[in-house]
């Protein structure tokens, strides 16, 4: 069971890998992302010492984690399904023996690793056109973003799964990446999105792939809050869990019977 | 008609490099690989002939052709269509020329074929009167009734050929450029596009030259071939003289209880003798003879030219 | 003069006949312009948000930025509209298409203008109008005048560095990526108040990569907010000029790949 998924994950390294000269242009992005944002959140923040409860300082902490995160979870699962389901190649993840889901899975797993992998040139760039500081709570972090990521990916999948049932995803993928990105809060933080913008916001998952693990680090989640976020993490695993379930079996009945 | 005198295409291109950072080599290098793809090749068409432009993948045919229509600049040499040089009066060439590929349509392929020919019409500034009659020639010859307001991308292979065929000769060119007008064809289908061209070409009309890897076609349309191979011409006449001066020996195949055996006749052996001398050493069940056929001529010479 | 109106009625005729084949498509169609605006909504709802918390930008509100924001779009849109078919320009060429546009007695750069409609930039154009129309300032004939030539000179510009850009597909390089990058620089850093990047890149943004000029410089002076220019405002009269002499160069640059075409192929 394991073995197999080694296999994928590894394909999904050497796929990132592959299309190395998008993923510089991508980094070269990221920075000129990293510093329109330093720029523009310096200027209007002038004289002020904080806003929303937040420091320059943190605030500009918290924006370059926040897209360094974003660039690194990037979902490629959308993508290489509905190329898979188009070209007819998903026959034979289907009748892979460690199952399908699990294999998307792995190969964003690759993806994400191999990403990490190319970033790191890049770091150092981000950091000082960035700003950052040392994290205030390690743990938290870690555990807040790696569940954040397990939200991410079990998205991204749902969304992979509409290929099942649509001919054209292109659009609603990027669509979809547009708005996570958004409400992820990579280029505000949520605490300055205006009144029902917010409450929004807070309803929805994608706050766990950016803001979440980012407020940790920088000190504005603090506490008990962090062990809130936490177990609200988990709840959200466990219900897109059942919910991938539910559409993986409709999902697979179409395919068993109008044959892909 | 058309005149080419020692062509010569020599590609320089980059050395392409691998590796990290390979493709930033190969922008900024200096060094390069050659490879000439025409060799000093002569020839003369006259006007309304058919020219079968024959050579295997690779040995130069295309880049002829794109010399000859203005898409490519030789590195030395002439060519001359119409009193004009291609390259340099590129849109004054293009006007007199048709130019059909079998492998890429020039359609629109999401719009009724007759827009297309509408819009080639406008391209080539056709009047409005001529292109209805000649619209009219186009769809008696090339029977373009049933499917002129179908959406190209709709069409068979042979409807899109035959609507290919129209959009090239629609504006009247003298001359008529085929690159494999035929590949993947049926034999209805080829059998009406070698009769479109047969009767284009009628009374001297339009000059054709004609690349194909189907014989067939070049058998049943053109008195005249320019064989080449590795950029260089290797012969350039008619048919028959071609087949006479090149012609494999007959070939006498002979059935036997244990199977089957070639014999060449060469010179000096009579069919009889032949005969004569197998039947006495075996049981022969049957036996034929293989006419030497333009084919069997220009894998000879290709053999031959290779070795 | 009678070739320049040939070329431009062919253009018309067969950019009508493209744009009949992409109606066939019509959900497709519908997509792609809703995701223009989704698009270029969601960046614009960065402003809106950030703004939401703070007056001023360097001087500007929130309702200056979305006219500069309007401008910049629009500007955008015009330029793309046209030549959006030349993003498969590589794709064109490796498939032998480009030949074929050799073959016929018109300028290849307006038959391969014509090869696609640009269905997503509708999206953008929208967007970028409804932004310059609700933060418009009062109008004067003299101001719509000027915005209107802003607007071409803007398209002008950043047409220039994509066409410029996009004839090195004619060598077959892939152009892909910086393509990507040099879109987004424009689209990043032209929609804001250029001098909170600072004046270096405020710079750099104006005389190596003049994307100032598109709707920085002009909304600037529209809104009389020239404190925070780097150049002169009278500048801003010049930026159509400077869009036809950047266009000029660009062409420049293309018919020289399509020579090099000519001697290479494909």
């Amino acid at each position: 069971m394991i073995r197999p998924l080694a296999g994928t994950a590894r394909i999904g390294l050497r796929f990132q890998f592959a299309y190395r000269s998008d993923v510089i242009m991508s980094a070269v992005a990221l920075i000129a992302q990293v510093f329109l944002l330093r720029m523009v959140w310096t200027s209007v923040y002038g004289e002020r010492q904080e806003a929303q409860g937040m420091t320059l300082e943190a605030l500009l902490a918290y924006l370059t984690l926040a897209n360094l995160q974003a660039f690194a979870i990037n979902p490629i699962i959308p993508r290489i399904a509905h190329f898979r389901i188009r070209t007819g190649t998903v026959f034979f993840d289907l009748i892979h023996p460690a199952g399908y889901l699990p294999q998307m899975a792995a190969f964003q797993t690759g993806h994400t690793a191999a990403g990490l992998l190319l970033m790191t040139p890049a770091i150092p760039v981000v950091l000082l056109v960035g700003s950052i500081t040392v994290p205030a709570q390690p743990f938290g972090y870690v555990a807040t973003l790696v569940l954040g990521y397990a939200i991410a990916v079990m998205i991204a999948l749902l969304i992979a799964m509409i290929g099942f049932w649509m001919m054209e995803t292109g659009a609603i993928s990027l669509l979809y990446r547009l708005t996570s990105q958004f409400f992820a809060g990579t280029m505000v933080p949520l605490s300055f999105f205006p009144g029902w913008l917010k409450t929004l916001a807070q309803a929805l998952p994608f706050q766990y792939i950016g803001y979440v693990p980012a407020a940790v680090y920088v000190g504005r989640i603090q506490g008990g809050d962090v062990l809130r976020a936490v177990l609200v993490e988990m709840a959200w695993i466990a219900a897109l869990a059942a919910v991938l379930w539910m559409v993986w079996r409709r999902a697979h009945r179409r395919v068993v019977i109008n044959g892909g | 008609m058309i005149r080419v005198e020692s062509l010569t295409k020599v590609f320089r291109r980059p050395r392409s490099f691998s590796g990290p950072f390979g493709s930033l080599r190969t922008l900024v290098t200096r060094q390069y690989d050659e490879r000439t793809a025409v060799r000093d090749v002569n020839f003369e068409i006259a006007e309304g002939e058919v020219v079968g432009y024959l050579g295997a993948n690779g040995a130069g045919k295309s880049t002829t052709i794109k010399m000859l229509t203005g898409i490519l600049t030789p590195t030395s040499g002439l060519v001359e269509v119409n009193g004009r040089v291609p390259w340099r009066e590129r849109v004054a060439n293009a006007r007199s020329v048709g130019v059909v590929f079998g492998q890429r349509s020039q359609l629109w392929w999401d719009l009724p074929l007759i827009e297309s020919l509408r819009l080639v019409g406008d391209l080539y500034d056709v009047p409005a009167g001529r292109f209805t009659t000649s619209l009219a020639r186009m769809r008696d010859l090339l029977g373009l009734d049933d499917f002129l307001d179908t959406p190209v991308r709709q069409l068979s292979l042979g409807q899109r050929m035959r609507g290919d065929l129209a959009a090239a000769m629609l504006y009247e060119p003298p001359i008529l450029y085929l690159d494999e007008p035929t590949v993947g064809l049926d034999m209805l289908a080829k059998q009406a596009v070698r009769e479109f061209i047969a009767e284009t070409n009628q009374g001297g009309r339009t000059t054709v030259v004609l690349t194909t890897h189907d014989l067939a076609d070049v058998e049943a349309l053109c008195k005249r071939i320019i064989l080449i191979d590795k950029g260089k011409v290797l012969y350039d006449g008619g048919i028959d003289a071609l087949i006479g001066a090149y012609a494999p020996p007959r070939r006498l195949v002979v059935h036997l209880d244990d199977g089957t055996r070639n014999f060449d006749l060469t010179e000096g052996t009579t069919v009889t003798d032949l005969i004569a001398r197998i039947s006495a050493e075996h049981t022969v069940r049957d036996l034929s003879f293989e006419e030497p056929d333009l084919e069997g001529v220009i894998k000879r010479i290709y053999a031959d030219h290779a070795s | 003069m009678a070739e320049i109106l040939r070329t431009f009625r062919l253009y018309w005729r067969l950019q009508r006949a493209t744009a009949r084949g992409a109606m066939q498509y019509r959900l497709n169609a519908v997509i792609s312009v809703l995701t223009g605006v989704v698009y270029q909504g969601a960046g614009f709802a960065f402003v809106w948000v950030v703004m939401s918390t703070f007056p001023s930008m360097d001087g500007w509100t929130l309702e200056e930025i979305a006219f500069l924001y309007g401008l910049r779009l629009t500007a955008h849109a015009m330029s793309m509209m046209p030549l959006s078919a030349l993003i498969g320009l590589g794709w064109m060429v490796r498939e032998g298409e480009l030949d074929r546009v050799l073959l016929r007695p018109l300028n290849p750069l307006v038959q391969l203008m014509t090869k696609r409609m640009g269905v997503g930039q509708i999206g953008d154009l929208l967007t970028g109008v409804v932004l310059l129309v609700v933060a418009a300032p009062s109008w004067t004939p003299g101001k719509v005048a000027f915005c209107l030539l802003a607007l071409v000179g803007g398209a002008l510009v950043e047409a220039s560095v994509f066409v410029a850009m996009s004839s090195l597909s004619l060598r077959m390089m892939d152009t892909f990526a910086i393509r990507v990058f040099v879109d987004d620089v424009f689209s990043r850093f032209g929609s804001y108040p250029m001098s909170v990047f600072g004046g270096v890149a405020q710079w750099v943004l104006t005389f190596v990569l003049p994307v100032a000029f598109v709707a920085y410089i002009p909304a600037g002076v529209l809104l009389d907010k020239t404190g925070s220019l780097n150049v002169p405002p009278a500048v801003a009269y010049l930026g159509p000029l400077l869009g036809v002499a950047m266009f000029a160069v660009a062409y420049r640059i293309w018919q020289s790949q399509l020579k090099h075409y000519h001697s290479v192929g494909s």
